[in-house]
């Protein structure tokens, strides 16, 4: 980022103090969610996290990972912004960063193993979510620690509710069970009599089958390029950003 | 052997783009003409390749037990990494502004990109939980790099021709990008049948 | 701009500020991730007696699990000749604990055949033994692995659970998935006669009953994994039920 807009930033802060929650707080938290989402509209940070959609649970665990490492890694860099050498700030946010994924890996590795387990790589890999190097450099670099901590929590719900949206999709249809692993366990579609719809006695449903491609790697473009559209065609400002 | 194996394996039945997602981001920006997806393809073959070998002689010798500290130090094995990769980007990125400026200004701010190109770093990790050998981490490295430049060039030169296409408005451009690469996906899918144990085993 | 030497100085202190709490928090985790890790090894050799337990393993605390692995399962190391080993001799082979639940199939699986080392599970079921023995073998994509448990002087299955490394979701990753799979082990026999035919997965209906499991559909070299590493993993520990001339 050019010197100059930093240094306008910073003179923009010299303003009265601001409201912990105000309007423009509130927009900060909602704007990722539809406006401005990382994942259908910035399309960033679509990398590392796909792979674990799979099963809710799993993606619920990866949304909350994401949710601390950005919010945590915007406060830091904020923190931090006026003290970073221009010609290493790559280097400097991505060590913040990858301490932070890694607290976030030690932690789950003691008291979560089996999610540990399943989402293996893919835990270190938020470090290259671009999302969260993005957000550092074209907020935390020259905003306020508050701000940035807001921005970071608002584009990680945004960025978690489309990967939990996808892994529902994903476990209903592709196992007929959803959030598999934790104790709320519910089976909802199947052929025993364990499920919610039993397809071997159904009238109903008789000829319903689990779709094996909904566990594919696939499947999980099909439902952002669907997700997208339905998006775009209800929120028309959007149409043709990229 | 099995070096060709996992180069096989890596490159196509397991691709980086198609398969684990890794990558996404530039995959997504930059594939719009084949020109600049060409070089950033190279590019990140390039990356794969030297910074696979380079990671595994890091994690062997420096961060495992065995190596030169002799403890267990793989908490620092994020930050090591990463500082390798964004250091050899850097490297790629003056060799390419040195040969060739043209490159360099149509491949833009995608170049430092490649520091957080998931699919440099997937690698790395991937040889880690995979436990690959110096030479296997290097096949693997240059094959996930081959077949992410494969994906690349598809999808721009796809994209390229559907631009004449009677796409429905709100599903142009990025929305028809993922249902693209879902497709490939699937067909890429379909190399699967390569029985890679019996090509082992046979060659054993 | 900031100088050379305060850049400098920035990336050296942010750094080992960083090390230093990723070390802290590293050391203080240490003892969770060691006893996570052997609890993970410790319920997937259970599972394999999962119909003999009186509650699932499932559904087991991690006191439970602890618990039934100190008071009714014995340990045994043994070589490839069938012979037990001591518990400093699993240690100089690299394995911390000393206990035969340390061994690392995965490490074991890179040696040449003769060097092995193998862990054998006893499991006291009311006086009766059940061995489980640990196999592990190639899937389509990378290895698969699992535990059997076997009855009725090392013959019949009472119980089989597998795991694997990347197979694909909804096919091959069905041997650890589905229950089903792992049940039709159930009640099968290894040796013919006194012969050891091993246990074969087959790709339609399982005809014979007794030495032919179902496979599955669509992951036909898995499956052929899943028998090849039977035949072969099991094999292994013959010797020693040999020499205890529990078998002949």
């Amino acid at each position: 980022m050019a010197e100059s807009t930093i240094q306008e930033k910073q003179a923009q802060e010299t303003k009265p103090r601001e409201p912990l929650f105000g309007k423009k707080q509130r927009k900060l938290i909602t704007d990722p969610l539809n406006d401005n989402n990382p994942i259908t509209v910035q399309v960033l940070g679509i990398c590392s996290a796909l792979a674990v959609t799979t099963l809710v649970f799993p993606s619920f665990i990866m949304a909350i990972a994401v949710i601390f490492v950005l919010a945590f890694s915007n406060l830091f860099t904020s923190l931090l912004r006026k003290r970073i050498p221009s010609q290493v700030r790559m280097i400097v946010q991505l060590v913040i960063i990858a301490t932070l994924v890694t607290v976030v890996e030690l932690t789950l590795k003691a008291y979560n193993f089996d999610v540990y387990k399943k989402l293996s790589v893919f835990i270190g890999l938020i470090i290259t979510n671009c999302i969260v190097m993005g957000r550092l450099e074209a907020f935390a670099m020259a905003n306020k620690p508050w701000q940035s901590f807001l921005d970071g929590l608002g584009n990680a719900f945004g960025y978690g509710a489309i990967l939990i949206i996808v892994a529902i999709f994903r476990e209903v249809f592709g196992k007929g069970t959803l959030l598999a692993g934790t104790p709320l366990e519910m089976m909802i579609i199947g052929p025993s009599s364990d499920y919610w719809i039993d397809t071997t006695t159904s009238a109903m449903f008789g000829w319903y089958m689990n779709n094996n491609l909904f566990v594919f790697p696939p499947a999980a473009m099909f439902i952002i390029g669907v997700l997208i559209w339905v998006q775009r065609a209800w929120n028309k400002k959007l149409i043709d950003v990229s | 052997m099995e070096t060709l194996n996992i180069f096989i394996k890596s490159a196509f039945i397991e691709n980086l783009v198609l398969a684990y997602f890794l990558g996404m981001c530039s995959y997504l920006a930059v594939s719009k003409s084949v020109k600049t997806a060409f070089g950033l393809g190279l590019a990140v073959i390039f990356v794969l390749g030297i910074t696979m070998p380079i990671n595994w002689l890091i994690n062997e010798f420096l961060l495992s037990e065995n190596g030169v500290f002799g403890t267990d130090l793989t908490f620092l094995r994020f930050i090591l990494f990463i500082a390798v990769i964004a250091s050899m980007v850097q490297l790629v990125e003056m060799v390419i502004e040195k040969f060739s400026p043209e490159l360099y200004t149509s491949l833009g701010i995608f170049l430092p990109l490649i520091t957080v190109n998931c699919a440099i770093l997937g690698g790395s990790l991937f040889m880690v939980s995979r436990e690959y050998d110096f030479v296997e981490s290097l096949s693997f490295g240059l094959g996930g790099g081959f077949g992410w430049f494969l994906a690349i060039i598809a999808i721009a030169a796809i994209r390229e021709k559907i631009r004449y296409s009677n796409v429905p408005a709100a599903l142009r451009g990025l929305g028809m990008a993922f249902i693209l690469t879902g497709l490939m996906g699937i067909a890429f899918m379909s190399l699967m049948g390569i029985d890679i144990v019996s090509f082992t085993s046979a060659a054993q | 701009m900031f100088s050379s030497r305060y850049i400098i100085m920035f990336i050296v202190g942010l750094t080992a500020a960083s090390a230093l709490v990723l070390a802290l928090l590293f050391t203080g985790f240490k003892p969770m991730h060691e006893r996570n890790e052997g609890l993970f090894k410790k319920r997937a050799i259970l599972a394999a007696v999962d119909t003999k337990l009186e509650t699932k393993v499932k559904n087991m605390t991690d006191a439970e699990v602890e618990d039934i692995f100190e008071n009714d399962i014995r340990q045994i190391a043994l070589n490839m000749n069938g012979e037990t080993i001591s518990s400093d001799e699993i240690t100089s082979r690299g394995y911390k604990g000393g206990q035969p639940v340390d061994i690392d199939m995965k490490k074991e699986k890179k040696k040449p055949e003769p060097d092995r080392i193998l862990p054998l599970f006893v499991y006291d079921n009311n006086g009766e033994e059940i061995y489980i023995v640990s196999v592990r073998g190639n899937g389509l994509w990378d290895e698969i692995w699992g535990n059997i448990a076997l009855e009725d002087n090392f013959d019949k299955i009472v119980g089989a659970t597998f795991d694997h490394q990347a197979e694909t979701p909804g096919l091959g990753a069905e041997i650890k998935d589905n229950p089903k799979f792992s049940e039709n082990f159930i009640g099968k026999e290894i040796y013919d006669e006194g012969d050891y035919v091993g246990i074969t997965v087959l790709k339609g209906d399982a005809r014979d009953g007794i030495h032919e499991v179902d496979g599955i559909s669509g992951a036909t070299i898995t499956c052929n994994g899943v028998t090849e590493m039977i035949v072969r993993g099991v094999k292994y520990y013959q010797p020693y039920f040999e020499k205890q001339n529990i078998i002949n």
